[in-house]
């Protein structure tokens, strides 16, 4: 039985491939952006959300902890992440929620249970079953293990990947994958490793691999204000759409600094990306772009 | 960390306000805003939230905007005089007295008739807007669909001749002649009102000229010769209808409408073919139908805009009588019009079936988007399927319609009303548990409360069918509805006094998700669990969770309820519905009145708060609770997709009177054309599963900002945006702001 560590899933998704979807969400990511929007999703192990003003001052959670993590005073919490040994005894009996735990590890079998419930919606609007995260490759022994499950039980599949990892991870998934949504953060290849901690080419080179065996691929594009969101980019963006065979599109995704409200929660310091989000008109000036000047087909920013 | 490398050739950046852009918000769970009549009555406040195309004039928005203002409301006056005023009504019976009432009002109304009107006819007294027969001032009818449709057909003049033959047949008792009497003084009142606003288009036509007077002339020849006559073009047919149907909101009644297509699809497929009229002329007349029913909005002093509604229901699409489909270009062009100009005065129910055609799906779902709810959905499949079961004849169970909100009734033969009970009432008395009284309870197993609490549910269905047994018996009289119900003028005999065809009194149960919820509640703590004694519970909920915030926490937060596809709690709810439906199908027809089961709060949830104690679903007291057949606010923790599917795994075939499950979106997540494939897959599923009637709401930034200010009501709203998503809860106000800007600009 493969197991994998998950931090969410989310039924009736309409965005992340076509028609209503359920989006499983694997847990760890090579990557290190600076604009992570799920930051909780960057480690494999479990992560402690902790949001105070949830926290209704019951006293739980300190009666329970070994580690003396949790201290009650007039009737305050507080919340000592240093002696915190990430045991989340204390989160099973928050039952405000202000203690969280983000993660579990659960079988394949068990996600696909999950993921066969809204069966009828997928037949009924075109859709099936999304893996993202986190990078779904990192757990590439659990990712192929409900991508087969899904497709035995003729279940539509997507993957939403960073693209980095080894390449034969990849070439053994395009059997079982029938929609890449495949990221491209950065076309500035120092840029790239800059802020996202690996390099560019790789990617580039594990998407020509999938293209050529055949895998169907759409190119999601984060445009971030004070990073990517210039005509050189794009023009990188047209050049690898261009250079692929089987690429239905690109999908045009606005940066936003939603993910430092998790950072908050998780412990972590706010990221030093000092970047509002682009304005509905960059973006569809971003679109028209690609449309017409580098007179690309399928260009969407609605996800 | 390299910004930009100055490698920038143009610059797209432009600081501003963050925009949701190519952004993403999701509603994955659904709190739910204040419901029921709170919900009803904020129907026109909600934004657009995508942009309607448009098609129609610049007139008809104008005059739109002038009802949805509440100016013609506001201007609706008293009739300011009685009946015995106005004649000596010694020896007169009740039924002539209010025919004659009705008379006065032809005779004395203002009329209303605007320069740009298409259509003309406007309930103009302020009585009939709080639902009274004005100079009669007695309570007037609501809760049916006339038979506009035989109306329409036959004319004011087909309706005279059935009664002239029904007199000339003979037989008949003092009664039976004074009632026929009583509805032909109520024609010739209609005729005397169509007189009058034909005399006053004349003059109007001769003071005015240009535009206006052909405006004017256009009216006059399209409301000549109906609704006495059969209509012999679409825009006869759309005056006539609307003709009837003000006449009879003049003098008081809120009818329902009902299957508006297929009463104007034929003449409208007539005009097209021979060139009468065009696609956008119709669709213009039609807007002027849908104008004309803003008219009372206003009307209520204090109480805004949605009081309108007034139980002006339509109907469309699904099958006719003979098992064909009936969408047409005026179901179409009906969707047109209300996602054009936002007036959700008449809340539509689209039949659906397993064979609508996608186009209509798509169009639903387009308009659906626009949020405000005014467009739900019957499964036409599990509702004709559950009239059958309930003994109506096929042809019957096809045609239904609703009374005004969504039972399904045959219309045009129908009396019906509904008898609203509390399950959750009767729960609370077989624990025993209410107000005040903490009871000393011995149920050694679950399986002996259950039977406590299904006895309550017995005694109360027994309570309706001996209520039921004398209803609508030499009740008042109501001879302008008599006249369009079919059955009264064959058996002589009004509305009240079980002239139609069917009698219908509907036991309704409400607070099911939450009886069921407390019940599952109770078994895993008190008897699977063993965390605590049931008096002990029972302590804990006369003394209203006082002082057991942590025990609350964790029934909130640990057990899950009704409407997360949750084999258990599901099971629960099925099993109370199961009894219900079946104590309730013992007794179909006693007395000549039919007994429908239904399930529905309405917005009784809110009133109901007065009776109920704290809940053992982790309710306090004076919360509200969950609206008609939805899962309770806030534990519906999955989504949509779960929300239905615990709704469908109840056995519908058995509840013909309906019961209604709300879902709420978020905008973003049915944007784009994704977004309608999505809600489009919604209904399918819906209709595929077995659901019998479903609103979806796209909600609004208002939702998230009570979800902000009363974050309790929410625990599991979690919105999405792009890769991001979170629980609206657990993020601080200036978070929730920025989700809440985002939302308002992702319209």
């Amino acid at each position: 039985m493969t197991t994998g560590a998950i931090f969410d899933i989310q039924r009736f998704c309409t965005h992340d491939g076509p028609g209503i979807r359920t989006t499983v969400f694997l847990k760890g990511c090579p990557l290190n952006c600076a604009w992570c929007h799920n930051p909780e999703s960057k480690r494999r192990q479990r992560d402690m959300f902790y949001t105070p003003h949830l926290c209704i001052a019951c006293g739980r959670c300190a009666a329970r902890c070994l580690h003396h993590a949790h201290l009650m005073a007039d009737e305050c919490h507080v919340y000592d992440r240093h002696k915190c040994a990430l045991c989340f005894e204390c989160a099973e009996v928050c039952y405000s929620g202000a203690l969280a735990v983000a993660g579990s590890d659960i079988t394949a079998e068990q996600a696909l249970a999950e993921v066969e419930k809204d069966r009828v919606f997928y037949e009924e609007s075109g859709g099936g079953m999304t893996l993202s995260g986190g990078e779904p490759t990192a757990q590439i022994e659990f990712t192929r293990a409900i991508l087969e499950g899904a497709r035995s039980a003729s279940i539509h599949t997507c993957i939403e990947t960073c693209g980095f990892g080894p390449a034969d991870r990849f070439a053994e998934l395009v059997p079982l994958v029938e929609l890449f949504l495949w990221d491209i953060k950065d076309t500035d290849e120092t840029r790239h490793l800059a802020n996202t901690g690996v390099p560019l080419p790789p990617i580039l080179e594990n998407l020509r691999l999938v293209d050529e065996a055949g895998g169907t691929t759409i190119l999601r594009c984060l445009l971030i204000p004070v990073v990517n969101l210039t005509e050189y980019h794009l023009d990188g963006l047209a050049q690898i759409y261009r250079s692929l065979s089987n690429c239905q599109g690109i999908e045009l995704l606005a940066y936003h600094p939603f993910g430092d409200s998790k950072r908050a929660r998780l412990g972590l310091a706010a990221s030093d990306l000092a970047c509002d989000a682009p304005t509905e008109e960059q973006i569809s000036r971003a679109r028209e772009y690609l449309t017409d000047i580098c007179g690309i087909d399928g260009v969407h920013s609605s996800a | 960390m390299a910004k930009d490398n100055g490698i920038n050739r143009r610059d797209f950046l432009r600081t501003g306000a963050a925009a949701l852009g190519g952004g993403l918000l999701y509603l994955s769970a659904g709190g739910q805003a204040e419901a029921g009549s709170e919900k009803l009555m904020q129907t026109l406040t909600s934004p657009t939230t995508f942009p309607s195309p448009k098609r129609l004039s610049d007139i008809t928005h104008a005059l739109a905007q002038r009802g949805l203002s509440g100016e013609f409301g506001r201007a609706t006056v008293s009739a300011g005089v009685k009946l015995e005023d106005l004649m000596d009504v010694t020896g007169v019976s009740e039924e002539m007295r209010c025919a004659h009432a009705i008379e006065f009002i032809a005779e004395r109304a203002p009329l209303r008739i605007l320069p740009g009107e298409r259509i003309v006819g406007s309930a103009t007294y302020n009585e009939a807007v709080h639902h009274a027969i004005p100079i009669y001032n007695k309570g007037s009818v609501s809760h049916t669909t006339l038979g506009f449709d035989k109306a329409l057909r036959v004319g004011y003049k087909g309706l005279r001749k059935e009664i002239e033959d029904r007199q000339t047949r003979g037989g008949l008792d003092d009664k039976g002649a004074d009632v026929l009497n009583a509805m032909k003084l109520c024609l010739d009142a209609a005729g005397l009102w169509h007189g009058r606003h034909l005399k006053q288009l004349s003059e109007l036509i001769a003071q005015s000229s240009g535009d206006e007077k052909a405006g004017y002339e256009r009216v006059y020849a399209n409301l000549r010769s109906v609704p006495e006559n059969t209509p012999t073009t679409f825009a006869e047919a759309v005056q006539s209808l609307w003709f009837m149907y003000a006449f009879q909101r003049l003098c008081g009644n809120w009818s329902g409408i009902g299957r508006i297509d297929e009463m104007l699809g034929p003449y409208l497929k007539h005009d097209l073919a021979s060139g009468k009229t065009t696609l956008d002329e119709a669709r213009e007349d039609l807007a002027h139908f849908w104008v004309k029913g803003t008219e009372w909005i206003g009307g209520i002093e204090g109480r805004g805009s949605g009081d309108a509604q007034h139980y002006q229901n339509i109907v469309l699409a699904g099958v006719d009588a003979h098992g064909n489909e009936i969408t047409n270009e005026v179901t179409y062009l009906v969707l047109d019009v209300v996602e054009e100009l936002h007036i959700s005065d008449y809340p539509i129910a689209v039949r659906l079936n397993s064979h609508t055609p996608d186009k209509l799906l798509k169009r639903i779902a387009e308009v659906q988007r626009h949020g405000g709810g005014i467009v739900a959905v019957y499964n036409e499949d599990v509702v004709i399927k559950s009239l059958c079961k309930f003994g109506y004849p096929l042809d019957e169970a096809r045609r239904f319609a609703n009374d005004g909100c969504w039972e399904a009734i045959v219309p045009g033969k129908t009396n019906f009303i509904y008898s609203p009970q509390d399950t959750l009432l009767m729960l609370q008395k077989a624990l025993p548990l209410s107000g005040d009284t903490k009871g000393n309870p011995d149920y050694p197993d679950f399986d002996g409360l259950y039977a406590a609490f299904a006895k309550e549910l017995q005694t109360a269905v027994d309570a309706h069918n001996a209520g039921a047994d004398g209803y609508s018996v030499g009740g008042g009289p109501a001879p302008l509805v008599s006249l369009m119900i079919e059955g009264c003028i064959e058996k002589a005999r009004g509305y009240y006094d079980r002239g139609p065809k069917y009698t219908v009194l509907a036991p309704h149960m409400g607070g099911i998700a939450n009886t069921a919820n407390s019940l599952l509640a109770i078994k895993k703590l008190v008897y699977d669990e063993k965390l605590l004694t049931l008096s002990e519970f029972l302590d804990i909920l006369g003394s209203d969770w006082e002082g057991q915030e942590n025990l609350r926490r964790m029934v909130l937060s640990r057990i899950e309820f009704y409407g997360n596809d949750s084999d258990e709690a599901d099971a629960m709810v099925k099993r109370v519905f199961d009894d219900y439906t079946s104590m309730a199908a013992k007794v179909r027809e006693r007395n000549g009145v039919l007994r429908p089961a239904g399930i529905s709060t309405f917005g009784r949830e809110i009133e109901w708060r007065a009776h109920r104690t704290a809940t053992a679903d982790g309710h306090r007291k004076g919360e509200i609770l969950a609206t008609n057949f939805s899962p309770s606010p806030g534990t519906d923790k999955i989504g949509p997709t779960a929300a239905l599917k615990s709704y469908c795994k109840m056995d519908f075939s058995n509840l013909p009177n309906i019961g209604t499950v709300e879902l709420k979106v978020l905008p973003a997540s049915v944007k784009g054309e994704q977004g309608v494939r999505a809600l489009v897959g919604l209904m399918k599923s819906f209709v595929k599963l077995g659901g019998c009637f479903m609103h979806i709401d796209v909600v609004d930034t208002a939702m998230l900002l009570d979800a902000q200010r009363h974050p309790e009501k929410y625990p599991n709203l979690s919105v999405r945006i792009a890769g991001w998503s979170a629980r609206f809860a657990t993020m601080d106000k200036n978070w929730q702001d920025m989700v809440i800007g985002r939302t308002q600009q992702a319209v």
